[in-house]
């Protein structure tokens, strides 16, 4: 369920900025192929006549990495990308993380936000065409068989399941009344667990023919004919005492 | 860290890590900029996920085993969805909303929501700086939108379109959630504001909004918005006097708002309607202003005493009538429905003459019509009734002091003065109307003397020959005879209205006839019987 959880401040009393950086997809998918050191690339921030300039270029394994898996191979995913850093702009972005143990740490404020950007060239061309290719194959497809399906006729029952519905009925025989006190007992365990019944599910249960059985629930049971639990039957009052769940639960903790 | 060597820019280079061990989610906290938040702020926060959606999407789990279960319930529920179609979404834990605490119970509360499609096309990173000058990156595994909770009390969607009905003559703002608060609180405390009230009517004076005993509010001169702004500054001053205030402006608006729909008729509502004849005569300016004092002594006694006096009544509504005629406002409107009210009071006790019931036909149409012609002014009644007015002068009374006379006497009296004012200016064409009154002149022509005579003396056989029981001893002794009878049975067969005494008299005259025929006495029921043998 839910925790009230302290929000550890820490990260946000050092006051420690974070960048905030939207990468695209195929880059983000290549550094999840990352190696285990989980060096991906290399960032270079300069100043430009004034202007500050990042720009992030992409490990040359995981440019090739990313190529070498496509059929035309013909390209490698763009390794350059310059970085369009904005400020926040009035808007507070914080960022929280949440561990496994449910511990929740709020790691620090955002101070810039950036969009990764690819160089338009032909490589970068290439791979968008192949991925507007992807996407715009059809989910559902519709093959042709090469022979028809004769399997399936329109029989007025099922063969298989007449004959498996007529063993059934041989192995297992009519039901024959067993002793009314075994009966009973049958019932009256049935009864600890649930406390309304279908006559259905108690014939399943008992194994007994249903006027044996329903004479012998009138006995010991009444019909609901109404309410929420409509055709069923229930103990007599005097047969039953059922705690109520929750004194139930008392009870056990 | 290796440096270019341009002197037109300078570079460092950082490199950038994306860790594996990814046991810490990352999240993106984001506040509206409005909100002013800032974090560093903050002394401590907590955060927990906001469950209170789990009631929808989860089903009410019904007793699982022993009490109150069903065999098999849950499989046949799921075949039953099934069949229907039903689809239910999943809980899912990890979308519910945030509930941020900061600074604790004193604090503010946020309310974080998820923002989707975040991840779809385009991956969030955060990208923070290690200490060895590497980067590293994380991504963010969701985006939530934290909004402040307000604390205060707001209004429901129904008391908001209710407000903004009522933009335009609400002037004092503050007072709208007072008076919601006072709602709320008559729900429960009734006793608690009623002792209040008592305690602060004092202060409250003459506003007179919580015991209306007459509706002569508006005679106060008291609109919505003049109760508003006062009552807004009276407000100002002590939270107690405003609580009753406010209770009295709500009263008041109610009513007032009562009334303005009285008011609303258009013009083209009664055009269909028949009325007796036209005349062009005016009014005459002296009957409103006698009718106005009249109509305030007149309200505040009370509809019972109106059967005492109903030949004041009726000159009252001939006043009522004019003064209908003459203003718009809404004091004449309301006196077409008191007066009305009275007029069935009346009636119902009149139930013998056929005069009665003409009388009664008349008036009403002739109340209903002059309504009627306020905008019109041509009302047909005006003409009779105006010189009803001036013919009247003598008989009009001043005060309601009008002694208790015989009530049919009075009704047939001012009928008859009806007539003569008619007959005097009789206006062009005469319709059924003009044949009804030739028909009452006749009947009415005999009791004029007897009207304007005193009341008689009680045990005479009294000119109102049209009642059936007379309070005689003959009377008295017929129904002793037949059955026992208590004083109240017996004053039930001498009703006021029937015999034309008012009940002081009855009870007088009662008392003296049963000492004069001395019946006997028999308990029955605990009740002292009397009876008489032949």
């Amino acid at each position: 369920m839910s925790q009230n959880t302290e929000l550890n401040l820490t990260g946000v009393k050092q006051s420690q900025g974070v960048w905030l950086v939207k990468v695209p997809k195929y880059l983000s998918q290549q550094w999840d192929n990352a190696a285990e050191k989980g060096e991906v690339g290399k960032i270079t921030i300069g100043k430009k006549q004034g202007k500050t300039e990042v720009h992030f270029s992409l490990d040359a394994e995981l440019s090739a990495l990313g190529a070498a898996e496509e059929k035309d191979g013909s390209f490698h995913v763009p390794r350059d990308h310059p970085f369009t850093v904005q400020t926040v702009g009035g808007q507070t972005l914080a960022v929280f993380s949440q561990s496994s143990t449910d511990e929740i740490r709020l790691e620090g404020m955002v101070v810039y936000r950036a969009e990764c950007r690819p160089v338009v060239n032909d490589n970068y061309m290439k791979l968008k065409k192949l991925q507007i290719k992807e996407s715009t194959k059809p989910q559902r497809i519709s093959q042709q068989l090469e022979r028809a399906v004769t399997s399936v006729f329109k029989p007025v029952a099922n063969h298989d399941f007449n004959m498996e519905y007529e063993k059934k009925k041989k192995t297992e025989g009519k039901m024959v009344r067993a002793e009314r006190q075994v009966v009973l007992d049958m019932l009256f365990s049935a009864f600890e667990k649930h406390q309304y019944y279908n006559i259905k599910d108690l014939v399943d249960i008992t194994r007994q023919p249903v006027t044996y059985l329903k004479e012998i629930m009138r006995e010991i049971g009444t019909y609901n004919s109404k309410g929420t639990h409509k055709s069923t039957w229930e103990l007599k009052p005097e047969y039953r005492h059922y705690h109520s769940a929750e004194e139930e639960e008392r009870e056990s903790a | 860290m290796t440096s270019l060597g341009s002197s037109s820019s300078s570079a460092t280079e950082y490199t950038v890590r994306v860790p594996k061990n990814t046991s810490k989610k990352y999240n993106i906290m984001a506040f509206n900029a409005g909100d002013r938040v800032n974090c560093s702020t903050w002394t401590q926060a907590r955060m927990e996920r906001d469950m209170s959606g789990r009631r929808i999407y989860g089903e009410e789990e019904t007793a699982e085993g022993a009490a109150g279960s069903e065999f098999g319930k849950k499989q046949r529920e799921e075949a039953r969805r099934k069949k229907f179609g039903i689809v239910t979404r999943e809980f899912k834990v990890e979308d519910q909303p945030w509930i941020l605490k900061v600074n604790g119970k004193a604090g503010k509360r946020f309310k974080g929501l998820k923002k989707g499609g975040v991840t779809e096309n385009a991956s969030y990173y955060i990208f923070t700086q290690c200490p060895d000058g590497a980067f590293e990156a994380f991504p963010v595994h969701g985006w939530y939108n934290f909004t402040p909770q307000a604390k205060h009390r707001t209004l429901t969607a129904e008391e908001a379109e209710e407000e903004w009905g009522r933009r335009n003559k609400v002037v004092n703002h503050f007072s709208i959630m007072l008076q919601r608060r006072l709602r709320e609180q008559e729900h429960g405390e009734v006793e608690e504001d009623e002792a209040e009230k008592s305690g602060k009517k004092k202060k409250r004076g003459g506003r007179g909004g919580d015991l209306c005993i007459h509706d002569l509010e508006d005679d106060l001169g008291m609109s919505s918005d003049d109760s508003d702004s006062s009552m807004g500054d009276d407000g100002d001053n002590k939270p107690k006097v405003k609580k009753n205030t406010g209770k009295g402006a709500k009263k008041k608006k109610p009513k007032s708002s009562d009334k303005e729909a009285l008011e609303d008729s258009d013009d083209g509502d009664y055009e269909g309607l028949e009325v007796d004849y036209m005349s062009d005569e005016s009014s005459s300016d002296e009957e409103p202003e006698k009718g106005k004092p009249n109509k305030g002594e007149q309200l505040p006694k009370g509809i019972d005493e109106a059967s005492e006096s109903e030949e004041e009544s009726e000159e009252e509504k001939q006043n009522d009538a004019e003064e209908k005629e003459e203003e718009e406002e809404e004091e004449g409107k309301k006196t077409p429905v008191q007066v009305e009210k009275k007029k069935k009071k009346d009636s119902s006790g009149e139930s013998d003459t056929s005069d009665d019931s003409d009388i009664e036909g008349e008036t009403a149409s002739a109340l209903f019509m002059g309504h009627v012609n306020q905008k019109k002014r041509t009302p047909p009644k005006r003409g009779g009734r105006g010189s009803a007015g001036s013919s009247r002068t003598g008989s009009r009374p001043g005060t309601p002091s009008i002694d208790a006379a015989s009530t049919s006497n009075t009704l047939r009296a001012a009928a008859s003065k009806l007539e003569q004012g008619k007959r005097q200016i009789q206006g062009p064409g005469t319709d059924s109307p003009a044949a009804k009154r030739l028909k009452m002149e006749p009947s009415s022509q005999s009791p004029v003397p007897s009207g304007k005579s005193t009341p008689q003396p009680p045990s005479g056989k009294s000119t109102p020959s049209s009642s059936d029981v007379q309070l005689t001893e003959e009377a008295v002794r017929r129904y002793l005879i037949r059955k026992p009878m208590t004083t109240k049975d017996l004053l039930k067969k001498f009703q006021t209205k029937r015999t034309g005494l008012s009940s002081e008299q009855t009870v007088n005259v009662l008392a003296q006839i049963l000492k004069r025929l001395n019946p006997e006495r028999k308990n029955i029921n605990d009740k002292m019987h009397f009876y008489l043998t032949e």
